[in-house]
């Protein structure tokens, strides 16, 4: 049988296009205003501009307007845009450390220095539905905390030193090891075993149910994998380049938040026969708290050798993207209708030659 | 004015506009300002260092709005964060200023320190807003001592 390849549809398409648009608004009295998204949605806000490896909340909320609130769609299309400009500067490092917090948490410590803020979590809110916000007055509500204005401290500090930097300080911890080459995804080629720095970069924009899974195999599966958060920070920091003009000035840029996490894992001996701490390392853009320990707990079990999934780097570094893994499941979707008649062909041809033999067996 | 160019861009980057737009006005009408290259959105990759082996590492890419002008062929740099055309403007403005010596930011000095300060009291008011999140630990003994 011959294969025919058949074109056309494309007024279908453009049909389509326009019916995403119909359901999109034909029951809506007012279409949505993304900076209502950018303000009000800061999680899921957060969350494409995480997965999409792009900071800038005005475009993530509209990406998350055009995919009708799809999060991989609206990721792909972050993705896709951040193909098309250009990139001129690299950062100069970025010290979580000096970190403009809104809140601090650790479970290791009650006592860390400059206290522990809960800052806004709904880690200790009543799982209930709160039917007062289908009418809320916004304007009434904000002059109300508004009013409940802080006794303000000059003198505070808004920066706080790490946990882990007090436990460095009394040899508790594996000291730093040198971690080999500055990998960038965005324009190298991945090969294994990947560096350090490839690993992170990939999972800090990894498709955050994807990274909680795997770190909830890894944790409940594996008991000794449970860790202890000895700190969670999320806030501010500066975004500096070297001025292009004169690389000895700097410029700040602004600042973008992020979600640091250091996780105090398994006791382990160093080469001296000492017992000593392990950490492990998330960081992610916005306030992304599950993807950041998720991102903490699979680092860790890629540094430690051993049999589990989330233990094998190519097992979890190349099915924890959202655009490669949504992708390549939704791209069944497309017509394989050459691909699926060549199985077909497969079919009857082994059914034909299954039958020639059957008859010949019945001959002799 | 005594300010480097971090802590000028760092005010700029977050002060009022229309402050801004009043210094660029002010420079246009005195000076010849030349656009070099339109403000235009681009990328700035973010390097950072992860604390267990202090090596760095690319987190992802911030969306940048950059502008380059000239005050009297001297050429000045603006780039902010965000899709924000007229500030990234006004910023390479001031910034040629800045590096062309002109005397009129002077008039402006107290100005930038008095944003400087407000926006350090807004970062002050939001710690302070957080901190009333702050937990006060007791032991469950001194707990039911206070019942």
């Amino acid at each position: 049988m011959g294969y025919v390849a058949v074109t056309g549809g494309q007024k279908a398409i453009e049909a389509a296009n326009r019916l995403n648009q119909w359901y999109r608004i034909k029951d809506a009295e007012h279409s949505l205003e993304t900076t209502e998204i950018a303000k009000q949605l800061r999680h899921l806000t957060d969350r494409v501009m995480s997965e999409g490896g792009l900071y800038a909340p005005e475009y993530a909320a509209l990406a998350i307007k055009q995919a009708e609130g799809d999060l991989c769609e609206a990721a792909f299309l972050m993705r896709a845009y951040r193909s098309t400009l250009e990139r001129n500067y690299e950062s100069e490092v970025i010290d979580p450390g000096q970190m403009r917090v809104i809140r601090r948490i650790s479970s290791a410590f009650k006592d860390i220095p400059g206290g522990q803020m809960l800052g806004p979590t709904m880690d200790y809110t009543h799982r209930l539905l709160n039917f007062a916000l289908e009418n809320e007055n916004a304007q009434a509500l904000k002059n109300l905390l508004k009013e409940q204005i802080p006794e303000l401290n000059a003198d505070q500090p808004l920066s706080f030193p790490k946990v882990a930097g007090l436990l460095r300080e009394q040899g508790l911890l594996f000291p730093p090891k040198s971690s080999g080459v500055l990998f960038d995804i965005t324009r190298d080629k991945l090969t294994f075993p990947a560096p350090r720095s490839a690993k992170l970069q990939i999972l800090a924009r990894g498709e955050t149910g994807a990274m909680t899974a795997l770190a909830y195999s890894s944790m409940r599966g594996h008991i000794t994998n449970h860790p202890t958060i000895g700190e969670l920070r999320v806030g501010y920091t500066e975004l500096t380049i070297a001025y292009p003009l004169d690389s000895n000035e700097s410029l700040c840029l602004g600042e973008i938040m992020l979600t640091e996490i250091e996780t105090i894992n398994a006791f382990e001996r160093d080469d001296q026969g000492d017992v000593k701490l392990r950490l492990g390392y998330g960081l992610t853009f916005g306030q992304n708290e599950t993807k950041a320990i998720a991102m903490a707990i699979l680092e860790q079990g890629l540094e430690t050798k051993g049999s589990i999934p989330s233990q094998d780097e190519e097992f979890v570094l190349l099915h924890v993207d959202s655009i490669e893994a949504n992708g390549f499941v939704s791209h069944l979707k497309l017509p394989h209708y050459i691909t699926f008649q060549s199985k077909l062909d497969v079919l009857r041809q082994t059914q034909k030659i299954a039958e020639s033999e059957k008859k010949e067996m019945r001959k002799e | 004015m005594l300010m480097n160019k971090q802590q000028l861009s760092r005010i700029m980057s977050a002060c009022s506009l229309p402050l801004l737009e009043e210094i660029t006005y002010k420079i246009e009408q005195e000076q010849k300002v030349q656009v070099e290259r339109e403000p235009q959105t681009s990328l700035v990759m973010t390097k950072t260092k992860d604390s267990v082996s202090s090596q760095p590492f690319y987190l992802g890419e911030v969306l940048v709005t950059e502008c380059t002008a000239s005050v009297h062929g001297q050429f000045g740099i603006g780039i902010v964060v965000g899709r924000k055309p007229i500030r990234a403007y006004c910023m390479a403005v001031i910034d040629a200023a800045h590096n062309a010596g002109l005397p009129l930011l002077d008039q402006y000095g107290s100005q930038f320190h008095a944003e400087e300060q407000r926006i350090q009291e807004t970062h002050a008011l939001e710690y302070a807003r957080n901190a009333q999140s702050q937990v006060h630990f007791n032991t469950m003994e001194e707990y039911n001592d206070k019942r």
